[in-house]
């Protein structure tokens, strides 16, 4: 960064860019009770949201023939939520360069077939942002409520339970 | 090339769901550039651990990662699978130069910081030099000489035990207080629903406290660390019941938060999408896991979506199941 030296350094670092901390627009989040094992695009717009319901006993929704039950969870103060995606490795070449670099399927290729740890050394050479922002999300339970037992909210206390770890210890 | 354009911004792309502290927002306004996320050791067990640093701030943050089995985000009009939750934290420091005094101290003298703090393995510890009140820090535990207006540093055991003792009890301290609920809330609701404690021992709070500051350090340093606190030694054979504070130590930090294997793993998952098929499917049904198992035997008989049979067809090389992560463990 500063010196000639770290150039070696940097490649081994995901570069955040902060900027997009305070562009990042605000999104909707739901955690699910279940497995979806893939990534992609999804019309929860046009098929989930507009079925939630405000139960006697909160939030409920039906959800692939199954009845879920959902709470609202907040962020805990002090911290804010985001969802962050990786730059896609031309867009960060062609952003640091200017100019694009050979064909994806090579590249491609060439990462499946190199061993795990070497694959890692590359992908550290990258660019996240953070895509969208929240301040709560919606945990969702199957059948029942998650209520204050869920796992997630006993995870949400980590950060205060951090904070006392690593408080500095007043001198001598 | 036609593929990327399917690529929109933020949907087939791995998502990571990040907690932050806010105030790295506010540090955005003055700098462009200077958040990284980088591999550096974890001062526990010596293999390397993922961590946010803050050139700005120059501030480092752990990483932990909640996952949860059998769950996934909807996020906007996406669907992201394994439902993890990613947790940026301040970390103090001192932990990881401890790891980088203690190896230095085998030479058995006193060396300058730029030559304690070196690391083949993790070149990116150079960041730890760049820390405010280094000296301060130090302070903690080494022994110091200065030559020339040039500061040597030697590892002091006592000194430390002396400093973790302190941590061990500011830590206590704090869990001890309303505003830390895994002293309150959480144990009696996430942890004791069905068996409640009335009241947590002195002793309890110190090994749950201890439990925690562990996790920091090596596993030799923690062995003297529990005789300087004069903590009751484990059986080796047949380790005691853990007293009811500790199981909720290991619970939370064992069973749910993890460390090790994130680096991999966040950047493993970017390779995923590589292969992920282009074919419209559905999510798998997976929810009928949940049914008995005769169920679930009768309907993969009976009836398979095209939606599955497109996902039998997948092809699944490149692609790790979540779990495969987290094989190890990292305790």
């Amino acid at each position: 960064m500063e010196s000639g030296d770290e150039e070696g350094v940097e490649k081994r670092r995901v570069h955040l860019r902060p900027d997009t901390l305070r562009s990042a627009t605000p999104a909707t989040l739901h955690l699910l009770p279940c497995d979806v094992p893939v990534n992609r695009p999804a019309p929860v717009g046009s098929f989930f949201t507009p079925a939630i319901r405000q139960g006697p006993e909160g939030l409920e929704v039906s959800f692939r023939g199954r009845s879920l039950r959902g709470e609202e969870v907040e962020v805990p103060p002090g911290l804010a939520g985001y969802v962050m995606v990786m730059e896609e490795k031309e867009e960060v070449l062609v952003r640091k360069q200017g100019f694009p670099q050979g064909s994806d399927n090579d590249e491609q290729q060439q990462e499946l077939l190199e061993p795990p740890e070497a694959a890692l050394e590359r992908d550290f050479d990258r660019v996240i942002r953070a895509s969208g922002s929240f301040s709560h999300f919606t945990v969702w339970g199957l059948e029942t409520a998650p209520g204050p037992d869920a796992k997630v909210r006993a995870a949400l206390t980590w950060p205060s339970l951090a904070a006392a770890i690593h408080a500095q210890v007043p001198g001598d | 090339m036609a593929d990327r354009l399917d690529y929109g911004e933020g949907t087939d792309a791995q998502q990571f769901v990040f907690l932050l502290p806010e105030y790295l927002k506010d540090t955005s306004k003055k700098m462009k550039t200077g958040l990284m996320f980088v591999k550096l050791v974890n001062p526990c067990s010596g293999e390397g651990a993922l961590y946010l640093f803050s050139m700005c701030l120059q501030q480092l943050f752990e990483i932990k990662l909640f996952k949860e089995k059998h769950h996934s985000w909807f996020i906007n009009q996406s669907v992201q699978s394994g439902g993890l939750l990613y947790f940026a934290t301040p970390i103090d420091p001192l932990f990881l130069l401890l790891h980088y005094l203690i190896k230095a101290d085998k030479e058995g003298k006193f060396q300058p910081l730029d030559q304690v703090v070196v690391d083949d393995m993790f070149p990116n510890c150079i960041l730890l030099l760049k820390l405010p009140e280094l000296e301060k820090l130090l302070q903690h535990v080494t022994e110091e000489k200065e030559i020339d207006k040039k500061k040597y540093y030697k590892y002091s055991r006592e000194k430390t035990l002396k400093w973790l003792g302190k941590k061990v009890n500011q830590t206590m301290a704090a869990l001890k207080t309303s505003n830390i609920n895994v002293g309150a809330r959480v144990q009696s609701n996430a942890f004791f629903s069905s068996h409640q404690i009335s009241s947590d021992k002195e002793e309890d709070y110190i090994c749950y406290a201890h439990g925690l500051i562990s996790d920091y350090i090596p596993k030799e340093l923690n062995d003297d660390l529990s005789k300087y606190l004069k903590l009751p030694e484990p059986s080796a054979s047949l380790p005691k019941p853990p007293s009811k504070v500790q199981i909720a130590h290991w619970f939370f930090l064992n069973g749910l938060m993890y460390q090790g294997n994130i680096l991999y793993h966040f950047t493993a998952l970017t390779l995923q999408k590589v292969k992920l098929s282009h074919e419209p499917i559905e999510a798998k049904e997976d929810y009928t896991k949940f049914n008995t198992k005769d169920l679930k035997t009768e309907k993969k008989n009976s009836k398979m979506t095209t939606a599955q049979k497109a996902l039998a067809k997948v092809d699944k090389t490149g692609m790790k199941s979540i779990d495969s992560f987290f094989g190890t463990k990292i305790f």
